[in-house]
């Protein structure tokens, strides 16, 4: 480009800004539209992006394989004993048992998730002190002694007591002594949990002696998981088998899924707002023409004109897509996406303390880019190319 | 200074705000690696598979191990969860 | 020759029911410093003629040479280009933009040829200064008189220096003795060494001196000589 061409640019774009500062209030209402449209477009990626990946690297240590029993289509206790079943498989390091079920505080509508488990309080205490703020883990032999998070203490209204209780089907009492709380820096995985030992959750759930819920399966090799997987299931008849890589891609699919519902309805949004764009560029008014066919005569090119006109929109485009970004940066990353968090994460009573922090993706932004600025740019062009092709002689 | 020049002097401080945004969320998220690990270990020894984002019921709190027909059963509260009132099909595995 | 016009026709909307035949077969030719008035009736064809000339348009057949460039049946891009280089404009209806200043007015055509805003000032104040308008420099062009207006639309004119200024009715809207200083202006241009052609039925512009020839069209053709020259 030569010196001469670049003057021509900037010329045309000084122009292009007193054209739009001209009609001030008109662009300026444009603008806000299109930046609120840009806002909840980023914000929606953002907010979907940060918890998939926070989803990806929490739980890429959760199980390797998960067994459960299915009877008439439900998911029903299974029989420890299985684990001796499986033993026999190649592959396997270690099994672990664990009772894992919900338990529906009537008082308050919240919904507990209870955990009974035999391993971690048999290893070495050291290593299991990591998710406690305070106190310790019950150990295998104790009775009713629970670690619960922060969260749950507050809906039980405890304060500074220690004991509480819940009901067994029979609704008899089962009394339990809080000994530990999870740190509060862990609420993405703890807020509703209750930790206590595999006979007090049995006894609390009314399970059968040898009965557990679940088997928790580790494989030496990550790469014999499907393998192992597969031979469980052939072992096992009737079961249930989970793999990690389930386990993620699920998350994946339920944050894309929803991003996806509220990207839909945005895009009526901002379909909508790309017919008035061409609304507004198309209508030529009989002072714009004469503009137009005077500038001509004057030596104005037809390119000149598009040039222009593109210049406007790109200005009102480009100010609006960086202004929306840069607000939707500070929504998720500050705000943790306030406004948009019920629509991914649904309603519930317990509800976890936690802070996004969404990775930068150079085709997340680009993604934006062509959803907004290009369409806008493109229900203008035409417009613009009609306004830029009135003809010199009408005004003489 | 000519408009031109200060549209391109706002777009570039835009610029540099997205930029710095970007870059102080990236620090953020330097800080949060070791919670992160924490998280990591606490995931292994309670085998977790899920994260505690709503926890109303198994298909809430637990959608990674919970059947796609849970919806219609599972939640004591819930009254109209029927496969029929929702628009999309379970997630396939 | 600087302008030479050999059997142009122009046919307004051709192939169509409201076909026009504005220019028939008109032959004519301008020499470098002349001051050409053309006059006629309503309807006769001056516009259409000063058109063709000022590189607005080429003819439907013919060959149109404008200082020294064949115009026939040339592209819109490469007749602008023309024009920039060659042709300054004056209006019947001054054709100013009304939200615009008078520098900024006068200064449009310097805005795709790329010159910088402080030389399109330089440029602008030295016309204005000319023309006796450096008072008026900001004020938008809707404040101006008639006068004022049309001395800002010959200072357009001059802007990139062009040795043709076509001239379209400049004093239609103006009284006489305005009209006299337009005209006395446009001839101090001629003086100059520039090229006029003016259109007019205002005996104050045919029968201003600085006039070398008088021009009549009728209904589309040029009749033989009948002033001057
Ligand atoms: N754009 C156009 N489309 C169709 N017909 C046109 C067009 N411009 C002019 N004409 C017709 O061509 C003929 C010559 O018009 P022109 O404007 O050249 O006349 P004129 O001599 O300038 O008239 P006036 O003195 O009223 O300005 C007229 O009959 C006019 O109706
Ligand atoms: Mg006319």
């Amino acid at each position: 480009m030569t010196m001469n061409s670049v003057g021509r640019l900037l010329n045309i774009l000084d122009y292009a800004l007193y054209a739009l500062r001209r009609k001030l209030l008109k662009n300026v209402s444009v603008f806000c539209l299109f930046a609120l449209v840009i806002f909840f477009l980023s914000s929606f990626l953002l907010v979907s992006k940060a918890l998939t990946e926070a989803a990806q690297r929490i739980l890429a240590t959760a199980p390797d394989i998960t067994v459960q029993q299915m009877s008439a289509g439900r998911q029903i206790s299974i029989v420890a004993s299985a684990a001796n079943e499986l033993s026999g498989i190649f592959g396997i390091e270690k099994i672990d048992e664990r009772i894992w079920g919900y338990y529906f505080d009537e008082s308050n509508g919240a919904n507990y998730t209870v955990i009974g488990m035999r391993t971690p309080f048999v290893g070495s205490p050291a290593a299991l002190q990591l998710g406690l703020a305070e106190g310790r883990l019950p150990a295998l032999a104790e009775q009713g002694k629970v670690v619960i998070s922060d969260n749950i203490r507050q809906h039980l209204q405890l304060g500074e007591r220690k004991h509480f209780s819940l009901f067994r089907p029979d609704l008899s009492q089962a009394g339990f002594e809080i000994i530990g709380l999870f740190d509060k820096k862990l609420e993405i995985i703890t807020a509703d949990l209750i930790l206590m030992t595999l006979a007090d959750a049995r006894d609390l759930f009314a399970i059968p002696e040898g009965y557990v819920t679940d088997l928790l399966v580790y494989v030496a090799n990550p790469n014999e998981i499907d393998t192992v997987a597969r031979k469980i299931s052939d072992t096992l008849l009737g079961s249930r088998i989970i793999t990690r890589n389930q386990i993620l891609k699920t998350y994946k699919v339920v944050f894309n899924w929803r991003s996806g519902l509220g990207t839909i309805c945005l895009l009526t949004a901002l379909a909508a707002f790309v017919i008035l764009a061409w609304d507004k560029a198309s209508g030529l008014s009989q002072e714009e023409r004469k503009e137009v066919g005077i500038l001509k005569i004057l030596g104005w090119q037809t390119s000149d004109l598009i040039f222009l006109r593109f210049c406007e929109s790109l200005t009102v485009s480009l100010l609006a897509f960086l202004s929306g970004y840069v607000l939707a940066w500070v929504h998720v990353a500050s705000f943790d996406g306030a406004l948009f968090r019920p629509v991914f994460l649904g309603w519930s009573v317990v509800r976890p303390v936690f802070s996004l922090a969404p990775p930068f993706a150079v085709e997340d932004l680009l993604l934006v880019f062509t959803l907004s600025v290009i369409p806008y740019l493109c229900a203008t062009a035409v417009p613009a190319w009609r306004a830029a092709t009135v003809r010199a002689d009408s005004v003489i | 200074m000519r408009p031109s020049a200060g549209l391109l002097g706002v777009l570039l401080a835009l610029a540099v705000l997205v930029s710095g945004l970007v870059q102080s969320t990236a620090s953020k998220r330097c800080t949060q690696e070791e919670n992160v690990r924490l998280l990591q270990g606490v995931v292994f020894h309670l085998g977790l598979s899920d994260l505690a984002l709503s926890t109303e019921a198994r298909y809430t709190r637990h959608p990674a191990i919970s059947d796609s027909v849970v919806v219609s059963m599972d939640h004591p509260g819930a009254i109209d969860h029927f496969p029929s009132t929702f628009f999309w099909a379970p997630i396939r595995r | 020759m600087l302008i030479d016009l050999e059997a142009v026709t122009k046919i307004y909307n051709q192939g169509q029911i409201n076909q026009v035949s504005a220019l028939r077969s008109v032959r004519l030719a301008v020499a470098k410093g002349e001051m050409v008035c053309v006059q006629g009736p309503s309807g006769s064809g001056k516009t259409t003629l000063l058109s063709i000339i000022g590189c607005i348009f080429s003819p439907t057949s013919g060959r149109a040479t404008i200082g020294g460039r064949k115009i026939s049946r040339l592209p819109d891009h490469f007749l602008t280009l023309y024009r920039r280089e060659l042709i300054g404009f004056v209006f019947q209806n001054y054709n100013m933009i009304d939200h615009l200043t008078v520098l900024e007015n006068i200064t449009l055509p310097l805005i795709p040829l790329g010159i910088s805003p402080r030389v399109r000032e330089k440029k602008g104040d030295l016309l204005l200064e000319k023309f006796g308008l450096r008072h008026r420099k900001k004020f938008a062009v809707n404040q101006l008189s008639g006068g004022e207006l049309q001395r800002a639309a010959i200072a357009r004119a001059l802007i990139n220096d062009p040795p043709i200024i076509v001239a379209d009715e400049p004093t239609a809207h103006l009284d006489g003795i305005l009209s006299l200083e337009v005209v006395d202006m446009l001839a101090a241009l001629k003086k100059e060494g520039r090229t006029v052609v003016v259109s007019s039925h205002d005996p104050i512009v045919s029968g201003h001196p600085g006039m070398t020839r008088i021009i009549e069209v009728r209904d589309g053709l040029i009749m033989p000589n009948i002033g001057k020259a």
